[in-house]
């Protein structure tokens, strides 16, 4: 290598350097720059079901418009619910709605997301569970198998303000073959032999 | 053989063709068991599903059409697709997310042309007590009002698709095996009946159809396969085939399509960017009795 060319790789080098460094100042200036998190990287395409029409109070500033951004944690006398069973008290509207637009979620670092991309905003504290819905092993996706992915989003299934999966009823059990009958337990409640049988006391 | 026995075989397989053919001619159109009296005699001679040719398919589909429309008085599409190029199904199960609601079973009633009385059902969730794995202690008659119960979890167990198959080895005319996509499969027209695969099943994944499925003609499910939910017969062993009909155009099976949780996955094993793939490289996964040696195509995790 002559000296010529080491100076050059040299320099080109601290050019980048320095340009890389420039673009993130840059960046960094600019809140919500890009820092939002696009997706793991090997992360499958996704098509995600929106949900937007099927909200009944959506779009929030029909009546927020009028209303003086309040971030003071309070009881809330309107249509919406104080109790948040969520987050075990930890947390409040607007820790995931934005304060200045309701329209929109917030995440933790405080950049604007859409409702239907709600995902975000969850996998702010639940990043395995995100993680895992990116890659297909949480959440369910529709209709095929192979070809493109649709996906639900979180707030499909877990309401976003009580996410626990709701109990719901057992569809029927089996029947029972013909000519049998159910055992009063699985739990093998059986009544003594010497109850069911009649024994022969005399010797 | 000798040719001389060549030449007698030939010579008698024609004259057994001439009467079958001149008998059929004869006795051309009345009723024959709600068939056709050549159906009867075409279905009588129809060779084991992977003996036949591709014509020869062709005509028993159109056979089993007709039978069900004299039957139901319903058209059904029966159809044949082939596994797909590279391609291998495998199944996972969270059982974290199971609630055990029975969606799926239900579900896959409707899908594959269940008979609604009998006790046959390719799916059953069996409910265990939390920190229990001993299967004999499981039931699958639950019925509480809400599931899940507190302090139970649930197993939902099916056909595993083994790949080492113990069903497919204890047939004795060969009406079950394994198809290149590894689903295992069973040829109900070939099938005697004899229920040895069902002893050989680990699983309690094989059912047989003592009496004729019953079907509300209104509820049957028209997109059938020759080896899958086409109604099947009185005196036929079968199984879950993972909805044979729809994974092979693409479609979910119709228990992961019905589960509300999705706690059911299901991809090709040989696509590296499948949900299943993903499953079985970054969660604890465990097969239902692994030590048989049985490698079902079927696997369970919690997370």
């Amino acid at each position: 290598m002559t000296m010529r060319t080491a100076i050059g790789l040299v320099g080109t080098g601290l050019l980048a350097a320095f340009s890389a460094l420039v673009a993130y100042a840059q960046d960094s200036s600019e809140p919500g720059g890009n820092l939002r998190f696009e997706g793991y990287p090997g992360a499958p395409e996704i098509q995600v079901v929106s949900r937007i029409d099927e909200l009944f109070f959506y779009p929030c500033d029909e009546c927020h418009a009028t209303m003086e951004p309040n971030p003071d944690i309070r009881e809330l006398d309107t249509f919406h619910d104080s109790e948040i069973d969520h987050g075990k008290g930890r947390i409040w509207c607007h820790s995931c709605h934005q304060l200045e637009d309701p329209n929109n979620l917030i995440t933790l670092l405080d950049e604007p997301v859409g409702i239907d991309d709600a995902h975000i905003v969850c996998g702010g504290c639940h990043a395995n569970r995100e993680k895992d819905w990116y890659f297909g092993a949480h959440g369910k996706r529709l209709v095929n198998w192979q070809g493109e992915r649709t996906v639900y989003n979180c707030t499909h299934c877990h309401n976003p303000h009580s996410p626990a999966i709701e109990p719901r009823a057992p569809k029927p059990a089996p029947p029972v073959r013909a000519g049998l009958e159910r055992e009063p337990g699985a739990e093998h409640e059986h009544t003594p032999i010497w109850e069911s049988h009649e024994v022969d006391d005399e010797p | 053989m000798s040719k001389a026995g060549d030449k007698f075989d030939q010579a008698r397989r024609n004259f057994l063709r001439g009467i079958g053919l001149g008998t059929a001619a004869a006795v051309a159109q009345p009723a024959w068991g709600g068939q056709t009296f050549q159906d009867a005699l075409a279905d009588f001679f129809q060779k084991d599903y992977r003996r036949m040719s591709k014509e020869e398919i062709d005509e028993a589909l159109g056979r089993i059409e007709r039978r069900v429309k004299a039957q139901y008085d319903v058209d059904i599409d029966c159809q044949n697709t082939p596994p797909q190029e590279n391609v291998v199904y495998g199944y996972a199960i969270n059982i974290s997310r199971c609630i055990g609601c029975r969606y799926c079973v239900h579900a896959c009633v409707k899908e594959n042309n269940l008979g609604r009385d009998s006790q046959v059902q390719y799916i059953r969730v069996l409910e265990l007590d939390q920190g229990n794995f001993n299967l004999e202690q499981s039931d699958h008659y639950y019925d509480p009002e809400k599931v899940p119960v507190e302090g139970k979890h649930y197993l939902p167990v099916q056909c595993m698709q083994c790949d080492d198959p113990p069903c497919v080895k204890a047939c004795p005319v060969e009406a079950t095996w394994m198809e290149p996509d590894g689903i295992v499969v069973v040829d109900y027209d070939w099938c005697i009946g004899c229920r040895y695969c069902m002893a050989a099943c680990p699983y309690w994944a094989r059912h047989f159809n003592w009496t004729t499925p019953e079907l509300p003609a209104k509820e049957i499910n028209t997109n059938c396969h020759y080896l899958g939910n086409r109604p099947r017969p009185r005196g036929v062993v079968e199984k879950c085939h993972f909805c044979i009909h729809r994974v092979r155009k693409g479609q979910q099976p119709a228990c992961m399509e019905a589960c509300p949780t999705g706690a059911r996955i299901f991809g090709n094993l040989l696509d590296p960017d499948s949900e299943i793939r993903y499953v079985l490289a970054n969660k604890q996964v465990f097969r239902l009795k692994e030590d048989l040696g049985t490698e079902p195509k079927f696997w369970y995790f919690s997370d």
